[in-house]
C-alpha cells in the first residue's frame, strides 16, 4: 500500500464516474423498435409492488382443513394460469407446504386504469372450473365457443386424481416418456367412456376457467375410467398438468382474510420522493463532506458516488445476464442510509488524517497512519451492520431465499411473512456495506495517496491542515 | 482541534437525563402501550381516493350501512399532489374476505357514483397471521441481539475487558430504547419498520463506541500507565468529539431530509421509518459520548479501589 502511483487518482476516479452513470443510465442499443441491453440502468429496476402498485396476498385452505402437499400444489397451480391468463406474467408465488399457505404477489396491471384489485383476489380464490370438452373451437380471444362450448364431458369432480407416470416407449431403446395418467369417479368414468367411443380420432380439450391446458387426441375408447394423456411432454410439463387436473378436483376453496393492495398512483408518489430525498441527502453529504475535509472531502463524494453506483448495480443486476433484485420503499431509504453511514468511514480516516497533519506528521505520514488506524473501526461497524442485514433477510425473505434458508434452525416454526418490503431494506444495507468496503476504504485509501503525489495538492491545507 | 469539554464532570448530569428519559418511555408505554400496526394485530384499513365532494358524515353513515356496523373515516388529503382520500378502518381487528371487500367497494362506488370513488390502499390482515409476523420478528430481534452482543464482547474483550463491552451493550440497548419510544410517544404504530429500526440501530451505534475505545486504548499507550483515568478518558473523549458528531450528522441529516420529503408526499410507511431512525442515532452518539465513557472510568476507578482496599 506504500507506493501509489500519480496517474492512479486520475484512473481511479475516471472510472468510478464511468461505472455510476451507467450504472444509472444503462448501456442501450436500439435497431429499430429492438432494444439491445448490455448494461442494465435504473429504469430496469424491479420495483416492489409498494411502489409500482400491486396485490399482496395469502391465500389458505379453510379453517379446519389439513390439505395435502399435492392439493396445496394443485392450488398453486390454479393461482399460476389465472396469473397468465389475465396477462400477468411478473408475479410471485410462494407455497409454504408446512403451514399450508400461499403467498401471492402481483403487480397492477399496466394498461389498466381501471383495474379493481378486490374483484382481482376475488377471482384468484374462487373454486377453479376444471372442464373436459368436446373438439377444440376457440374465438379470437381463446375462449371456447361452438360445440366446444356447449358439450361438457367432464368437470373438476368428475376427476378422481391426476399423476404424472412415465410410458414406456414401443419403440425399442428410448426412454420412457413422462406423461399424465388420469383417474376418474365411476360417474365421471361413465360419461367419458360414452364420449371416447363417440369421438375416437378426434379431439378433447381440456380447460381450466377459460384457459385452455391440454388439446388431446382420443386414440380409442376408454371405459375402466383409467386414462393416460400422451404428448410430447417433459417431466415438468406432466406434473404441471396433473397438478392443474388436480386443482380442478380440489375440494375447497382457498381462502383468504389477509391482502394488502396498493394503486401506482399512490406507489409512485412515494418513490418521486424517495428519489428527491436521495438526492437531496447525496447533496447535503457531497457539500458538508468537501467544506468541512476539503480535498478529501472531495474524494469521499467520488467514493460515495460510487458506492451509490455500485448499490444500483446490484440491485438492476448491472450486467444484462445477471438478475435484477426488487426494490422497495423501504429498500430506497436502506440505500439513502448506507450512504450516510457510508461516508463515516471517510469522517474517520479525514479525521484522522487532519489531526496528524496539525500535530506535525508529513501529509504521507499522516495518510498512512489515518487510514491505518481508522480501518479497525470501520471493520466492527460493518460487520455489525452485516449481521443486522444477514438477519433481516433471512427473517422477512421468501421462502427458499438463501438467507431464509440459513436461518431456518432460528425461524423453522414460524411462516413465510407475508410483507416482502423489509428484505429489501436488509438487501441494500448488505449491499451497502460491502460497497462501502470497495469505495469508501479501499478507493479512498488509493485515490488520497495518489492525489498526495501531485505537487499542486502536496499542501497540509488540501488535507486539513492550517492555512501555510 | 479539540474541544474542551469536561465529560466526567458533567456525567452526573448526563446520567440523569438519561435515566429521565428511559423512565419517561417506560412508564409512558404501560400508560398509553404502543399500538401494533394493522400489519401485526389484523385488522381492515381501506384508502379511497375520490374527486369533487362527499360530506365525511353522508360516506360514513353509508359505510356503516354497507358492513352493518360503525366504521372509523378519516380524511386526508395529500400535500403534494392534493388528492383526497377517506381512510375507512373496521373496529377492533375484524377484517374482510375478499368477497366482503369486493362488494363493500362496490356498494360504495354505487352510492357515489360521480365522484369517481377508487381504493388507493387496501390493508386487510388476518389477526392469527399478523400475530405469528409479529412473534416472528421479535425472535429476530432477540437473535440480533444475541449474536451482536456475541460480536461486541468478543471484541471489546480484546480493547478494555468485560467492563467495555457491558458498557458497549448498555450504550446500545440505551439508545434502541430511545428509537422504541419514538414509536411510544410520537403515537407511531408498530409495524416491521420498528424491526428494521431497533436492528439498524443496534448495528450501527456500536461504531461510535468502538472508535471511542479505541482511541482510550491509543491514549493509554501514549499517556502512560500513571495517568489517572478520568484524564485519560475525558482526552480520548475530546479528541473523538468532532469526529463523532460529523460521522453522525451525515447519518441523521439523511434520515431528517427523507422524514421532511416523506411528510410532504405523505408517504407513511417511510416516516414511521425514518423518525425513530433520527431518535436512535441521537441516542446512540449520545450514549457511546457521554454514558460509556464516564462509565468506564468510574467503573475502572471502583476496581483500582477494591485492590487498594
Amino acid at each position: 500500500m506504500k507506493k501509489v502511483g500519480k496517474p492512479v487518482f486520475f484512473v481511479l476516479a475516471l472510472l468510478i464516474v464511468a461505472f455510476t452513470v451507467t450504472s444509472f443510465t444503462g448501456i442501450k442499443t436500439r435497431y429499430g423498435d429492438t432494444i439491445n441491453t448490455f448494461i442494465k440502468g435504473a429504469d430496469d429496476i424491479r420495483w416492489g409492488i409498494d411502489i409500482r402498485g400491486g396485490v399482496d396476498v395469502t391465500f389458505s385452505p379453510p379453517a379446519g382443513y389439513a390439505a395435502t402437499e399435492s392439493e396445496m400444489s394443485a392450488a398453486e397451480s390454479i393461482i399460476k394460469v389465472r396469473m397468465i391468463s389475465q396477462n400477468i406474467t411478473d408475479y410471485e408465488i410462494y407455497t409454504d407446504m408446512a403451514n399450508n399457505r400461499i403467498i401471492v404477489r402481483f403487480p397492477w396491471k399496466a394498461d389498466e386504469a381501471a383495474f379493481n384489485p378486490e374483484q382481482a383476489i376475488k377471482e384468484l380464490g374462487e373454486t377453479a372450473l376444471l372442464t373436459f370438452r368436446e373438439g377444440l373451437e376457440a374465438d379470437d380471444f381463446g375462449f371456447p365457443t361452438g360445440v366446444t362450448a356447449d358439450v361438457v364431458i367432464l368437470e373438476g369432480r368428475d376427476i378422481k386424481s391426476a399423476s404424472r407416470v412415465d410410458v414406456p416407449r414401443t419403440q425399442g431403446g428410448m426412454a420412457d416418456m413422462p406423461a399424465v395418467s388420469l383417474e376418474l369417479t365411476p360417474e365421471g368414468a361413465v360419461k367419458f367412456s360414452e364420449a371416447t367411443g363417440r369421438l375416437v380420432g378426434q379431439v378433447i380439450s381440456i380447460w381450466m376457467d377459460d384457459a385452455l391446458l391440454s388439446a388431446p387426441v382420443v386414440n380409442t375408447q376408454i371405459t375402466d375410467g383409467n386414462a393416460i394423456i400422451q404428448g410430447n411432454f417433459t417431466g415438468e410439463e406432466a406434473k404441471d398438468l396433473a397438478d392443474k387436473i388436480n386443482a380442478g378436483a380440489l375440494p375447497f376453496k382457498l381462502h383468504t382474510e389477509n391482502y394488502n393492495t396498493i394503486s401506482p398512483t399512490l406507489g409512485e408518489g412515494a418513490r418521486e420522493a424517495m428519489v428527491l430525498a436521495g438526492l437531496l441527502a447525496f447533496i447535503f453529504i457531497v457539500v458538508f463532506m468537501i467544506c468541512t475535509y476539503r480535498l478529501l472531502g472531495f474524494i469521499a463524494a467520488i467514493a460515495l458516488a460510487g458506492q451509490a453506483g455500485l448499490m444500483i448495480a446490484a440491485i438492476t443486476g448491472y450486467f444484462a445476464p445477471f438478475p435484477s433484485f426488487t426494490l422497495t420503499l423501504p429498500g430506497i431509504a436502506g440505500i439513502i442510509l448506507s450512504i450516510g453511514m457510508g461516508v463515516d468511514a471517510n469522517v474517520i480516516s479525514s479525521e484522522r488524517i487532519k489531526e496528524e497533519i496539525r500535530s506535525g506528521k508529513t501529509i504521507d505520514g499522516a495518510l498512512d497512519i489515518g487510514y491505518k488506524r481508522a480501518f479497525t473501526a470501520i471493520f466492527d461497524g460493518n460487520i455489525t451492520v452485516i449481521i443486522i442485514a444477514i438477519i433481516l433477510m433471512g427473517a422477512f425473505g421468501p421462502p427458499g431465499s438463501a438467507f431464509s434458508r440459513l436461518l431456518y434452525p432460528v425461524f423453522f416454526m414460524f411462516p413465510a411473512v407475508p410483507a416482502g418490503t423489509i428484505y429489501s431494506f436488509g438487501y441494500t444495507l448488505l449491499v451497502g456495506v460491502i460497497a462501502n468496503f470497495i469505495m469508501g476504504v479501499l478507493a479512498t485509501q488509493f485515490m488520497a495517496k495518489s492525489i498526495a503525489k501531485q505537487k499542486t495538492f502536496r499542501k497540509a491545507w488540501f488535507f486539513g491542515g492550517e492555512k501555510a | 482541534m479539540t474541544v474542551k469539554f469536561d465529560f466526567i464532570k458533567n456525567s452526573k448530569k448526563f446520567y440523569t437525563i438519561s435515566i429521565v428519559m428511559i423512565a419517561v418511555i417506560i412508564l409512558c408505554s404501560f400508560i398509553i402501550p404502543p399500538q401494533l400496526d394493522i400489519q401485526f394485530r389484523g385488522g381492515s384499513m381501506i384508502t379511497y381516493s375520490y374527486t369533487g365532494d362527499i360530506g365525511m358524515n353522508s360516506f360514513a353513515e353509508t359505510a356503516d350501512s354497507l358492513l352493518n356496523e360503525r366504521v372509523t373515516v378519516r380524511e386526508v388529503t395529500d400535500i403534494a399532489t392534493q388528492t383526497k382520500t377517506f381512510i375507512v378502518s373496521l373496529p377492533g381487528t375484524e377484517s374482510l374476505t375478499s368477497d366482503q371487500m369486493a362488494s363493500f367497494t362496490q356498494g360504495l362506488q354505487a352510492a357515489f357514483p360521480s365522484n369517481n370513488l377508487q381504493s388507493l390502499q387496501i390493508n386487510n390482515v388476518d389477526p392469527a397471521i399478523g400475530r405469528e409476523f409479529f412473534l416472528k420478528t421479535m425472535v429476530a430481534v432477540a437473535v440480533a441481539s444475541i449474536l451482536l452482543i456475541l460480536y461486541i464482547a468478543a471484541r471489546f474483550s480484546k480493547i478494555g475487558g468485560m467492563s467495555a463491552g457491558v458498557l458497549a451493550v448498555l450504550a446500545l440497548l440505551f439508545a434502541a430504547t430511545i428509537a422504541y419510544g419514538a414509536f411510544v410517544i410520537l403515537r407511531i404504530p408498530v409495524d416491521n419498520n420498528f424491526i428494521a429500526v431497533i436492528l439498524t440501530i443496534l448495528g450501527y451505534s456500536i461504531n461510535d463506541t468502538i472508535v471511542i475505545y479505541d482511541r482510550i486504548r491509543e491514549n493509554k499507550r501514549l499517556m502512560g500507565g500513571k495517568t489517572p483515568f478520568a484524564e485519560l478518558v475525558n482526552a480520548s473523549l475530546n479528541q473523538s468529539f468532532r469526529r463523532s458528531i460529523n460521522t453522525s450528522l451525515t447519518s441523521i441529516m439523511a434520515m431528517i431530509i427523507v422524514s421532511i420529503v416523506a411528510y410532504f408526499y405523505n408517504v407513511t410507511s417511510i416516516q414511521s421509518f425514518a423518525i425513530p431512525m433520527i431518535f436512535g442515532l441521537v441516542a446512540g452518539t449520545f450514549s457511546s459520548l457521554c454514558i460509556t465513557g464516564p462509565l468506564w472510568v468510574r467503573w475502572q476507578e471502583h476496581k483500582l479501589r477494591q485492590k487498594a482496599a
